[in-house]
């Protein structure tokens, strides 16, 4: 009788005792460390944007953006690059009847950054319409058209 | 009467098309500068004019520097081109250095 009450409770015993084995043998949840973010794939140089104004800041930026300019006024052409690698800039400004006013070219580092390109006439530019195109490597990346009257 | 094809001479006679003269850009000055110049290769600089008729160092330091006599820069930065500063041509690419 006294051996038949016993048998439970140690069945009982070795359950707890089997209980706790188990957990403690519960692996530990493998943390995997976040992985390291992807090294950024170099960019390329790229035009961000192009705009025109009639004077440069230190930064090369125009000071005040315009389309519309004096037969006196210099046009200053502000191009903003990005990009993990350099290259080469060409602003090549053309009046409205084709003819190339003036071509320049500017090697530009990697990196972001601003290059300005300038043209001025000092006998005064023929009223119309102009149309600069910034090109990058040798191919077209943007333009912007401007208006001297 | 008859209006012909073109006016080669560009003599502004008013026609309203085909007779308008070509406009003279033969005048233009130009520059480039840039926040981050390339890295200089044997001692080339990032910026550079290119010389048109008409143009002359103290001109171009003018124009660029807003100083006329800092053209002495410009000579110094393109030694290996020049040898008279009296003397440059049309289409030269000179090298323009950093604001002296």
């Amino acid at each position: 009788m006294r051996a038949s009450l016993m048998r439970p409770a140690v069945v009982l015993a070795l359950a707890v005792l089997g209980a706790g084995a188990c957990k403690k043998k519960t692996p530990d949840v493998a943390v995997t460390p976040p992985a390291p973010p992807a090294a950024p794939a170099a960019a390329p140089l790229a035009v961000t944007s192009v705009n025109l104004g009639k004077s440069l800041g230190p930064d090369k930026r125009v000071t005040s953006e315009t389309t519309t300019f004096a037969k006196n006024d210099s046009v200053y052409a502000s191009v903003a690059t990005s990009g993990s690698a350099g290259g080469t800039l060409a602003a090549r400004w053309t009046f409205q009847d084709g003819q190339v006013v003036d071509e320049t070219t500017q090697s530009v580092g990697a990196g972001p950054a601003v290059t300005e390109f300038h043209i001025f006439k000092p006998s005064g530019w023929p009223t119309g319409n102009y149309k600069v195109e910034v090109m990058l490597n040798g191919a077209p990346a943007q333009s912007k058209e401007f208006r001297v009257q | 009467m008859t209006p012909g094809p073109e006016n080669p001479l560009g003599n502004p006679l008013g026609g309203p098309a085909g007779g308008a003269p070509k406009a003279d850009f033969s005048d233009v000055q130009s520059g480039s500068s840039t926040t981050a110049p390339a890295t200089p290769a044997a001692g080339a600089g990032g910026e550079t004019y290119t010389v048109k008729s008409g143009d002359s160092l103290s001109k171009i330091a003018k124009h660029h520097y807003g100083d006329a006599s800092k053209w002495h820069a410009i000579l110094d930065a393109n030694r290996d081109q020049i040898d008279n500063p009296d003397l440059i041509q049309p289409g030269q690419v000179l090298k323009l250095p950093a604001q002296p």
